[in-house]
């Protein structure tokens, strides 16, 4: 054992010394910055453009890195644990993961001289889930802005038409929106010998399509979560009668059989891709990243001259995006919006060269193209971006924006942070699986439910 | 096996030219075992006290615990090593008898038979995944084509999802184990099956006295072996089923990658400290019982 | 052998071994010459096979697959380098401990014995941290680095287990001879531990070439990052091209493969006859 006392001081040493030999010598400044790969080239052409004229303006060297989504946060928290993190990060599910515990944690940089200045060119909703609580209870500008999403529901027009029926049919009421796909559309189609299910519905515990699609269900329902201050509140009386009925109802679509049953397993993208391939006539889905993914394939070179004829013949005509219905009392529903934030770590290297990068960013000219490379996937979160004639250009972008004048609510974990535990462990969603799968009462879920919440959002 | 091999013991005379030149016998073997001991040490003993410090806050625990995942995941780990490990010995087991058999097509069979341990796990297991699908798996699709009814779904049920995780695990790993047991089946002479066979014994006899004697030891090491490593297998849970649905098959090595991927690092090594109770007194044993000197 | 059973017994038995064997093997490969269309419908056969994804994966024109040559290049190089280092430093360890019975070898060994065994999803983060202290981070020397330190146990273990099965007469002669320990260990040595040495040569580089969870996580750039972790982006692509995918997958498989076949001979006898001994 002497041997292994030996070893473990000098390991120390070594390392010590391994760290100051690996430092290479520094010619040039370094920047470090982490995206999430784009889910289209125009995404990160924009991004590099940026980041040539950074470097060209400043002389620093930028270290990109475009790891995947899944990838991009797994990293960034390990970074962040290993206090190794890059200069500037941007992963777009930091918001619902991480941006707030980091922030209460004093793992991030206080964005405010670099947002004080620009404060009046974001959109107040946007630029107020940026603002965040230290461990101390200060609130400081934590994060940027940099682009949103919003919920939304689309359909295929051609499948809904050989159901029987037509969008004039369409409900607005929303039990009788959802049970339109479920029964009519999907029966129409089945009679006709099609295996296809009326509604892609998501419900798997790894996505964060399911909290997001069942907590805008929860909306619907009137269910008020947690107060202005964080405070939860879904165990007074009327809250926790109407998230039963919301986890009921939810779970009624799977037990209905009106999605396929493997959407209890889907991560993100499997909506998306039963969607594309006609074995769901409609879904919802945050992002029309549905209809952009044809008018990314109109445009791809790869493809054969008919396969990008029908991609644009359904992103001009057969795929459709429209609003959720309107809640069960009648009155309409807002979306959920969900700011995408970029950060400059507390224990990045370079930190002021971090926030020169931020702000140049975040410049129009620079900001624009990159939210716009995304082909209508993210929402700006500038003023003069919704205002952008990109916005106008078809039908798909114009109902995203009618959307956004129409209004959004912002998430729980906006109040307090620790909803990003909730949602990571997707609560929501397991409840809903307890329903639908083990069969036991919606109230006992729920039960389960708020007991979990409370383990997880204590401080 | 009954590998002769002669002790390591070794006759250097003191006085023998060569070695007692320039560094000597001593700062030879110093000199040879640094790198690895450097390597060891900044490696696996760093970062080892480093997991363990960052899994010694006694509230991570109570944290742990208060999650149904762990306790699905804990009663998960022991299923799969006690069930899949085992199966997959008992078929190992067999499948070395058949493929010790001298022909020649049963060795080009061997050869082809290695190949899932020897393709990387990633695109074979998604092929699994893909294929298991519960609307365009193939199974279902063609299910679907003979029936016009939906076929079972196989991986959003969790019972069938993680009995479809140990048969992957199994398709994986058999292949190496059965190679292990063919060379411990070719290691034993042939004189006493003809002895056998002469005194009439029937086959069962004949494994029961001659093969499962000598296989015996081989046979419980590599179980244990295969436990300890089973334990350390995510591909086959993660790539397959991701731990869904509802995290109901996930085992405590996904679980951990898991926590890793929801932004809770300590629980993850937590999820993972927890598994040593299981593993340490295995992994002891077996440290014991191969660096035993053969001759000893 | 035995006096074993009918060819027929032995025929049906080996075709439901054979189906096992192949068939997801089979799947992988239709799904890798099918179109998206022809792969939801989930056949056993493509009524249509297509070699457009391997065209699309060999041109680079695939968006997740911009840098494939480039990913491949990296899987080579992190696998070879695995694979040498790791030989280096588990002969040279090997040699001491059962050749020159270098002091504290046996406690060694135990312990390298005792890394092999414990999951290496364990080490998985905290090998992140300790390679952020000493700078390594995004560099692929990183990963090498990891993968040596987990391959080496067990290369050391098998190399040693060899060691102590070469017939003692040589070595005696040797020093008699007045040789020296680095005639011995390249004269000598070295050729005699051959099969082994290649055995675990490739146990190294396979490892390395398989591994995911090290790669993504302690390698931040895309042009550094190997093949594994360029296909599990895929995972995460909205119109999953699961065929484009499993195209890249196949190839990305056929050099393991293609090695193990080729050494086939050394790594039954190197690998098993030293994995476990009864």
């Amino acid at each position: 054992m002497r041997v292994l006392r030996r070893l473990a001081a000098g390991v120390a040493a070594a390392a010590t010394m391994l760290g100051v030999a690996a430092a290479p010598a520094q010619s040039q400044e370094t920047l470090t910055v982490w995206f999430t790969k784009g889910f289209y080239a125009g995404e990160d052409q924009a991004l590099e453009r940026v980041v040539q004229r950074f470097q060209q303006q400043t002389g620093v060297r930028v270290e990109l890195s475009l790891p995947s989504t899944e990838d991009c946060v797994t990293r960034s928290v390990a970074a962040v644990e290993a206090r190794t993190p890059p200069d500037v990060g941007f992963c777009t599910t930091y918001d619902f993961r991480t941006t707030g515990r980091w922030a209460f944690e004093g793992r991030l940089e206080d964005l405010t001289p670099i947002i004080n200045p620009i404060k009046d060119r974001f959109q107040d909703a946007a630029l107020a889930t940026t603002f965040l609580a230290r461990r101390d209870g200060q609130k400081a500008y934590y994060a940027m802005p940099i682009q949103q999403q919003f919920m939304h529901f689309n359909y295929w027009k051609d499948l809904l038409e050989q159901s029987g029926a037509t969008e004039a049919d369409i409900p607005k009421g929303w039990d009788a929106f959802w049970n339109f796909w479920c029964d009519r559309v999907q029966n129409g189609l089945r009679q006709r010998g099609q295996r296809i299910n009326g509604i892609g519905h998501p419900m798997g515990i790894a996505a964060s399509d399911t909290f997001y699609s069942f907590l805008t269900w929860a909306n619907a329902y009137n269910v008020q979560i947690v107060d202005a201050n964080g405070n939860l509140v879904l165990d007074q009386p009327a809250n926790k009668a109407n998230m039963i009925k919301a986890v009921e109802t939810y779970a009624q679509i799977f037990t209905r059989g009106c999605t396929p049953s493997s959407s209890i397993n889907w991560l993100d993208p499997d909506n998306n891709v039963a969607f594309h391939n006609k074995q769901i006539v409609a879904t919802h889905n945050a992002t029309i990243s549905i209809a952009a993914k044809w008018l990314d394939d109109s445009n791809n070179a790869n493809l054969t001259a008919e396969q990008r004829a029908q991609a644009k013949t359904n992103y001009e005509q057969l795929v459709r995006t429209i609003p959720w219905p309107n809640k069960p009392d009648g009155t309409a529903l807002p979306t959920r919006a969900a700011v995408k934030t970029a950060v400059v770590f507390a224990d990045g290297k370079n930190k002021k060269r971090g926030l020169e990068f931020l702000a140049f960013m975040t410049q129009e000219e620079n900001l624009a193209p990159f939210v716009e490379g995304s082909v209508g996937r993210w929402f700006p979160v500038t003023k003069a971006g919704v205002n952008s004639p990109f916005w106008q250009a078809d039908d798909h972008r114009k109902a995203v924006k009618a959307q956004y004048e129409a209004g959004t609510v912002p998430f729980e974990f906006v109040y307090n942070f620790r909803f990003t535990a909730v949602n990571a462990e997707n609560v929501w969603a397991r409840a809903v699986q307890r329903v639908a799968q083990d069969r036991i009462a919606p109230a006992q879920a729920v039960d389960e439910m708020i007991a979990r919440i409370r383990q997880l959002i204590a401080p | 096996m009954s590998a002769v091999t002669t002790p390591s013991a070794m006759p250097y005379s003191a006085g023998s030219r060569g070695f007692s030149e320039g560094l000597g016998l001593k700062g030879w073997g110093m000199l040879l075992l640094a790198p690895y001991v450097a390597l060891f040490a900044l490696f696996v003993v760093y970062p080892v006290l480093y997991g363990f410090w960052l899994g010694s806050n006694p509230a991570i625990y109570t944290q742990l615990f208060e999650d149904p995942a762990f306790w699905t995941a804990y009663t998960n780990t022991m299923v799969f090593l006690l069930v899949a490990v085992n199966l997959k010995f008992v078929l190992a087991m067999m499948l070395s008898g058949f493929f010790v058999v001298q022909r020649p097509w049963i060795q080009v069979m061997l050869v082809i038979f290695i190949l899932p341990w020897a393709m990387p796990s990633i695109p074979t297991i998604l092929s699994f995944r893909f294929m298991l699908n519960s609307e365009w798996g193939v199974i279902n699709s063609e299910y679907f084509r003979w029936t016009f009814q939906d076929g079972p779904g196989w991986l959003n049920r969790p019972d069938l999802a993680f009995t479809w995780s140990i048969i992957v695990h199994i398709w994986k790993s058999l292949p190496f184990w059965t190679l292990i047991l063919i060379t411990g089946r070719l290691a034993i002479s042939q004189d006493l099956y003809e002895a056998a066979s002469v005194d009439g014994a029937s086959r069962w006899q004949q494994f029961r006295h001659i093969t499962w004697p000598s296989l015996a030891t081989l046979y419980i090491s590599s179980t244990m072996l295969s436990m300890i490593w089973t334990l350390g297998d995510f591909n086959s849970v993660y790539l397959l089923t991701g731990g869904g649905p509802g995290d109901k098959t996930h085992v405590l090595a996904t679980l951990g990658v898991r926590y890793l991927r929801i932004d809770q690092l300590e629980l993850g090594i937590a999820a993972i400290i927890t598994a040593l109770p299981l593993i340490v007194p295995m992994v002891w044993y077996m440290v014991k019982r191969l660096s035993r000197g053969p001759g000893e | 052998m035995k006096r074993f059973t009918s060819e027929a017994g032995l025929i049906l038995i080996a075709i439901p071994i054979l189906f096992w064997t192949l068939f997801p093997i089979w799947h992988l490969f239709v799904l890798s010459i099918s179109t998206q269309q022809q792969m939801l419908e989930g056949r056993l056969f493509p009524s249509d096979p297509t070699l457009r994804n391997y065209y699309l994966v060999f041109t680079q024109g695939h968006y997740y697959l911009s840098l494939f040559w480039q990913q491949m290049w990296n899987s080579f190089f992190i696998a070879a380098m695995t694979g040498i280092i790791t030989l280096l430093i588990a002969t040279f360890a090997a040699f001491a401990i059962s050749q020159l019975q270098a002091r504290g070898g046996r406690m060694i060994m135990n312990f390298a014995l005792a890394t092999y065994l414990i999951p290496a999803a364990f080490l998985a983060v905290p090998m992140y941290k300790t390679m952020g202290i000493y700078g390594f981070l995004n560099s692929q020397w990183s990963l090498i680095m990891a993968m040596v330190a987990l391959a080496s146990p067990y290369a050391i273990w098998v190399l040693k287990q060899a060691s102590d099965k070469l017939p003692a007469e040589l070595r005696e002669a040797a020093i008699i001879d007045g040789a020296t320990v680095p005639q011995l260990f390249r004269l000598i040595y070295l050729p005699l531990m051959m099969p082994s040495l290649v055995a675990i040569g490739i146990y190294a580089l396979l490892l390395a070439w398989n591994e995911y969870l090290y790669a993504f996580l302690l390698l931040a750039n895309e042009r550094q990052v190997p093949m594994a972790v360029a296909l599990g982006t895929f995972l995460g692509a909205d119109d999953s091209p699961w065929n484009i995918m499993m195209a890249t997958g196949f190839i990305y498989a056929l050099p393991p493969v293609a090695i193990y076949y080729t050494f086939r001979k050394y790594m039954v006898s190197g690998l098993t006859a030293g994995a476990v001994k009864s």
